[in-house]
């Protein structure tokens, strides 16, 4: 898998757009958090010198600030993988690559592994961004424990990896850029939307339970806590583990998917 | 083992399109194996099955005696219906991912790009390569450590005059050292002159396949003319002479074609002018394989409309 690996990066290490959209997904990380921190600080009034938010650059919060805040900017790497994936059709370097001696596996497996390692960029970038914040741009409260909320950033992990994958199997069944990316936005759009309607008009707590919904209840937002009843931050503790299995459950769908897709159809 | 390819009954379908139909063929080790057609008679549908690239719906194929494997297409060098590269990246860039997929030694790529003269363009990206330079970096590839076993769709589409010969030569060089050769092709005059076998495909079925001496064997004929007021009389004439197998009229000449080997010119004339028709045209032809081919498809056309 080593040398297949550096195959891949022998395709991207030369290719401008790569580099752009990577650095884009790094950068604006912490620049959404920096953005909202003086959001938080300059728009909102203070009372007793504190903002009427709380600290949720602090620390322990700033661990789901920061992931939460990172969640908004899932388009960007989305982009990134529609693109590089797409590429192989466009060019239909996914044929010539099963013809020079990759198998349909190894091919498949690769872009998997390619998906899981921007996630996990991603997650370091959003850790480093929330020790940032949180050692440099707050003094640590005393008797804080600075890793309480730590949990925040492998939940970030989880729902940068099911968007991904969402984008990824588009990329693949689609295999048009222009069209896998308009149908990612769109469905994220719709599903939103149909949360809300379930949730607020019909009353059904299943709508929790969609692709993308799933993962997203893990950070929930982390502003305006005070508006939260205590029931509320109950029941989100009481279904975490059933919001991490129901993501897994998707993940493995995920994947079978698009297995079943690269390794059976006609290429 | 004596066959390089070996393949059994292939059938392929499109939806309710039925592109091959239980073809079946050997290739000999060390054979230039010509596979001929009309468009749409299934060569390149064959040959992706064969690369992994599309599902047969029947049939079964193994290389090297084996089934089949990604390990064995790293052995074989392959282009398949058109050069299929990075258009960002450059010609000896987009050779390195070859050779990594491949493992080969990427110091081969000077020598395969000075074999298809693209030295000069390696570093230009390939979105900026014309049709024929993309046609030879796919060679090049194909070229890439020296394969055993070669298989090439379309090898000059888009190539000038001069680099299909050259073409023809690096698959004549190839040939001399012994490799075996799979060549898909419309150029028939090309693959008449460097293929020892051919198989003939017409709508997914295989006409005929086997050595090219034995698909063309006994196809010598003659052309005979006489004049107009004669012609009548010398087709009659011809058409009851033993050995005749078929007789074809045309406005000015007739061909004839004979069972088995082909009568001496010099005693046609004889049996004609003792007849009273005097010839004004008599020739010694051998059959090409390009005439072998329109004959047998447009028989297989005939029988399709008769059925």
């Amino acid at each position: 898998m080593l040398k297949i690996l550096r195959v891949e990066w022998m395709k991207v290490k030369n290719y401008r757009t790569f580099w752009i959209l990577l650095a884009i997904t790094i950068v604006i990380v912490p620049a959404v958090s920096y953005l909202l921190y003086n959001l938080m600080n300059n728009s909102f009034p203070k009372v007793k010198g504190k903002s009427i938010l709380g600290s949720p650059f602090a620390f322990p919060d700033v661990w789901q600030t920061v992931s939460w805040n990172s969640t908004l900017t899932f388009i960007i790497p989305a982009i990134l993988i529609i693109t590089l994936t797409t590429n192989e059709f466009t060019y239909k370097t996914h044929r010539q690559n099963i013809i020079d001696g990759w198998s349909r596996e190894q091919f498949i497996g690769v872009k998997l592994i390619e998906v899981v390692l921007l996630a996990l960029l991603s997650t370091v970038v959003v850790l480093l961004t929330a020790v940032g914040f949180g050692y440099f741009g707050n003094k640590v409260p005393d008797g804080v424990s600075v890793w309480a909320g730590f949990r925040f950033i492998p939940f970030y992990f989880v729902q940068m990896l099911s968007y991904s994958m969402i984008a990824f199997l588009l990329a693949l069944l689609i295999k048009r850029a222009g069209l896998a990316i308009s149908v990612f936005l769109i469905y994220m759009l719709v599903e939103n939307i149909a949360v809300a309607i379930l949730r607020n008009v019909y009353k059904l707590n299943g709508a929790d339970f969609l692709p993308e919904e799933v993962t997203d209840r893990l950070i929930p937002q982390p502003y305006l806590k005070a508006l939260i009843r205590p029931e509320e931050t109950a029941r989100w503790e009481h279904l975490l583990p059933v919001y991490l299995v129901v993501g897994a459950v998707y993940f493995v769908l995920y994947c079978l998917v698009a297995g079943r897709s690269f390794l059976k159809n006609d290429l | 083992m004596s066959s390089i390819l070996s393949i059994q009954s292939i059938t392929k379908f499109y939806g309710k399109i039925r592109a091959l139909n239980q073809v079946s063929f050997e290739v000999p080790a060390g054979s230039v194996f010509g596979v001929l057609g009309p468009n749409g008679s299934g060569k390149t549908t064959l040959l992706g099955i064969i690369m992994d690239v599309l599902k047969a719906s029947g049939g079964s194929y193994s290389w090297f005696g084996s089934p089949p494997s990604e390990r064995q297409r790293q052995q074989i060098g392959t282009l398949l219906e058109t050069p299929n590269f990075y258009h960002y990246l450059s010609g000896e860039q987009n050779l390195k991912i070859a050779a990594g997929i491949k493992g080969k030694d990427p110091g081969d790529i000077p020598r395969v790009l000075e074999l298809v003269k693209l030295t000069e363009r390696k570093d230009s990206r390939f979105s900026t390569y014309s049709l024929g330079m993309k046609q030879r970096l796919a060679i090049a590839s194909c070229l890439l450590g020296n394969p055993q076993v070669l298989v090439f769709d379309e090898p000059t589409n888009g190539l000038d005059p001069v680099g299909i010969a050259e073409t023809r030569e690096v698959i004549r060089q190839m040939a001399r050292e012994g490799k075996t050769i799979v060549l898909a092709s419309h150029l028939l005059d090309e693959v008449e002159k460097v293929c020892t076998h051919v198989a003939i495909l017409q709508r997914g079925q295989l006409l005929t396949a086997g050595n090219v001496n034995e698909v063309l064997v006994n196809e010598d004929f003659i052309e005979v003319g006489a004049e107009p007021a004669q012609m009548a009389n010398l087709q009659g004439l011809l058409a009851g002479l033993p050995g005749v197998r078929q007789v074809k009229p045309y406005e000015q000449h007739v061909q004839v074609f004979f069972g088995n080997g082909v009568m001496d010119t010099g005693e046609l004339n004889r049996i004609c002018f003792e007849k009273g028709i005097v010839l004004n045209y008599l020739q010694l032809k051998k059959r090409s394989l390009e005439s072998k081919f329109m004959e047998l498809t447009e028989e297989k056309t005939s029988v399709s409309a008769a059925n």
